[in-house]
């Protein structure tokens, strides 16, 4: 079965930020994070404590649920999302509809940031915060 | 395309220019900023007037390359009236990368108190004049839940109130206990009503040739988080040095009396990873994570009332406030550096005052009269507190002069002798000898990190020196050194990026250079930060030793006034080579 990525040891993480880093390389090829499907949070006033997002790898995914163009929909993997980039309207339905608040907006392309469970940042990862997981 | 922000806060204008053949010329960092401060900072400009600039700068490799992660800074220092530089890590680097700015630039004054906020190309004057007498702590707390709408990752510097105070030795703090720490920039900002700067945005520069690229990142990568070259970094800190220095005697000790510190074992490197250590953190895209984060349990109510205080120590805050005021328990010292990072002071800057002050004390420079009521004992942790908190409070001249560095102190109450100053400048924390003492004084910034005359001195322990040979190590560091705060790259990383590898990183991001041409620029940027010192009043030939540094024993013995002289000349013959240089340069 496929593997999908998880948050595995969250009070692990030291906020390098090198997941996002390598998530907006990967799949982008481009520096910096704002373009990673992940996100690691530093929370006003919490000094050191991140919290660390990624894509819940749902199998009945609220962002693709509340799409009304079937832009994302789920994964042929049969977890996670997958995106048609053309049938898009940008309306954001997605992005509000994840409860988990993991699913990212990318703010010049003015579409979602799909994961694509690939495990690129949990190699970056210098304290395993990160793993890939069976999925179940 | 390199961009400089330009923003006059007297006016609110905001300006915007490219700057790519700077960059192409001095490579970006300290490199670039030097040469923009000689067009504005001369002599007759009064550090704390409108004109007066503050500059921000980042290099070609930040957010390229990890632990590309520090932000140069340049001002003129109000604490020495030479050219201030300073270095700070967290997330400033890559907020700047991210909102397109690679060189900030302040001027001007704001009537009243207001926070400078960028955000991709919004850039704003928002007042703030609530914030103002708040600590650098809540500030920082303050405006990362103000604006935490934003979309991109938030750098917020700030100053403290000490800043606001125009205190030649307040720093500006940085995200996570990050500091522009020495030299006063803190005073600057808090010159031009300026408490906080805001700084995100959503910018990714595009990658062109990534497969070499990433083959590239991935070597430097695993270097970093596995290598013996940032382990000690990765493991105790720089705190890892307490006891090894002391046992070397070159732990400075109340007041640089002795470099052995029989209290070492208590705030040593593993008696706070052992006791006091919460975590490690990172500045963004270092995977080392350095900073060490102490916390402090403290009984505030019985029978079981706790609050905990999370503060960063490093070797020199351990240094400062606790070896050289014979602090000797890790909690106490914590305790010290807390009060220092909500006040918002240099930490090493501050607790050289405190020294010199409990020897003053100590010798009858000053009185009861002055203090109003504390008597000054080394290792009297509670009476630093209240003289902190004094200081803080403005009680009376003697507490306002205080927060004015140690050289002003001394010249006023008396205590020259054992004001442990190098060109205005308090000490940081190495005794080992002849070539620490002469970097303070020689280098540009007058900090250890210029020209790590510390570790050339540990290198010739037990053997005979050979000055010559020395101080040439020191310059050849200093001028490598000028080379990696022009990219702008964080110090530990140093021993990863050697020169190879940072011409292949900076080829990578499109610079046509080579180890010769890098060399030459790195020469000619050392060049002009002289000429430029040398324009503001700095003159090796006015430089002197603290008087009680040649009674007191280092790492590699006593040494005279001499000795330091015997130094310096031929360091400046060096760094004249490269004056020479920069004026046909330019």
């Amino acid at each position: 079965m496929a593997k999908k990525l998880v948050v595995k040891d969250r009070e692990r993480c030291i906020g390098c930020y090198s997941c996002m880093f390598a998530c907006t390389r990967t799949w982008y090829e481009a520096v910096g994070i704002e373009k990673s499907a992940m996100r690691v949070k530093n929370y006003p006033g919490v000094e050191g404590a991140f919290s660390v997002r990624v894509c819940q790898a749902c199998r009945d995914p609220e962002c693709a649920a509340a799409c009304p163009t079937g832009a994302l929909r789920v994964s042929k993997r049969g977890f996670g999302v997958e995106l048609v980039k053309e049938l898009c309207t940008h309306c954001r339905e997605c992005i509000k509809a994840c409860a988990a608040n993991a699913l990212q907006w990318d703010e010049q392309e003015k579409l979602p940031i799909v994961c694509h469970h690939c495990g690129v940042c949990v190699r970056y990862c210098p304290t395993k915060v990160l793993a890939m997981e069976e999925v179940r | 395309m390199y961009r400089m922000l330009s923003v006059d806060l007297t006016s609110g204008k905001v300006e915007e220019k490219e700057v790519s053949e700077l960059f192409r010329t001095f490579i970006g960092g300290t490199g670039v900023l030097t040469y923009l401060a000689m067009q504005e900072i001369t002599k007759d400009l009064d550090p704390f007037s409108e004109k007066s600039p503050i500059y921000f700068a980042i290099g070609p490799l930040n957010g390229y390359f990890p632990s590309m992660s520090k932000t140069v800074a340049m001002f003129r220092s109000p604490l020495t009236g030479d050219l201030g530089e300073s270095h700070a890590g967290g997330r400033l680097s890559l907020a700047m990368l991210s909102a397109n700015v690679h060189v900030l630039r302040i001027t001007g004054r704001a009537e009243k108190p207001v926070y400078l906020s960028i955000d991709d190309d919004s850039v704003k004057l928002v007042p703030c004049s609530s914030l103002w007498g708040r600590s650098a702590l809540a500030t920082e707390r303050i405006l990362r839940e103000k604006e935490d709408h934003r979309k991109g990752k938030k750098s917020i510097v700030r100053i403290g109130p000490a800043g606001e105070r125009l205190s030649p030795i307040a720093a500006v703090t940085v995200d996570s206990s990050r500091h522009f720490g020495r030299l006063g920039l803190g005073a600057i900002m808090g010159s031009k009503n300026l408490k906080a700067i805001v700084v995100s945005g959503s910018n990714c520069p595009e990658l062109k040739d990534k497969r070499s690229y990433q083959s590239l990142y991935d070597r430097i990568f695993q270097e970093l988080i596995g290598s013996e070259n940032t382990y000690k970094y990765r493991d105790l800190g720089t705190a890892a040095n307490v006891v090894p220095l002391s046992k070397i005697m070159g732990l400075p000790t109340r007041n640089f009396s002795q470099g052995f510190f029989e209290g070492a074992q208590g705030i040593s490197g593993e008696y706070f990873a052992d006791h006091v250590l919460a975590q490690q953190i990172s500045c963004a895209h270092c995977p080392i994570g350095c900073i060490h984060m102490g916390v402090l349990r403290e009984l505030f109510a019985d029978p079981h009332m706790y609050k905990a205080l999370k503060t960063s120590y490093d070797h020199e805050l351990i240094y400062s406030l606790g070896s050289n005021v014979s602090v000797s328990k890790a909690e106490n010292v914590l305790k010290l550096i807390h009060f220092v990072e909500r006040q918002g002071w240099d930490a090493i800057s501050i607790g050289v005052v405190l020294a010199w002050a409990t020897e003053a004390f100590q010798r009858g420079f000053i009185t009861l009269k002055e203090t109003e009521g504390p008597a000054l004992n080394f290792g009297d942790v509670e009476t630093y507190l209240k003289v902190l908190e004094n200081i803080a409070l403005g009680k009376n001249e003697f507490y306002r002069d205080l927060e004015k560095g140690t050289y002003h102190c001394a010249k006023k109450y008396g205590g020259e002798d054992f004001a442990i100053c190098f060109n205005k400048n308090e000490a940081p924390g190495y005794m080992t000898g002849p070539d620490a003492f002469v970097g303070y004084a020689v280098g540009v910034r007058h900090s250890h990190l210029d020209c790590a005359g510390y570790s050339v001195d540990q290198k010739y322990l037990g053997r005979s020196e050979d000055i010559e040979k020395e101080v040439r190590a020191m310059y050849e560091e200093a001028v490598w050194r000028v080379l990696t705060n022009s990219l702008v790259m964080c110090l530990f990383a140093r021993g990863v990026y050697t020169p190879q590898k940072v011409v292949e990183c900076l080829n990578a991001v499109g610079f046509d250079i080579d180890e010769s041409k890098m060399n030459q620029i790195a020469h000619t940027v050392h060049g002009m930060k002289y000429s430029l010192k040398e324009s503001l009043g700095f003159a090796f030939a006015d430089l002197t030793l603290p008087k009680k540094l040649t009674s007191v024993y280092t790492s590699r013995g006593k040494m005279s006034e001499a000795d330091f002289k015997k130094r310096i000349e031929p360091y400046q013959r060096l760094v004249e080579e490269d004056k020479s240089l920069a004026s046909r340069a330019l």
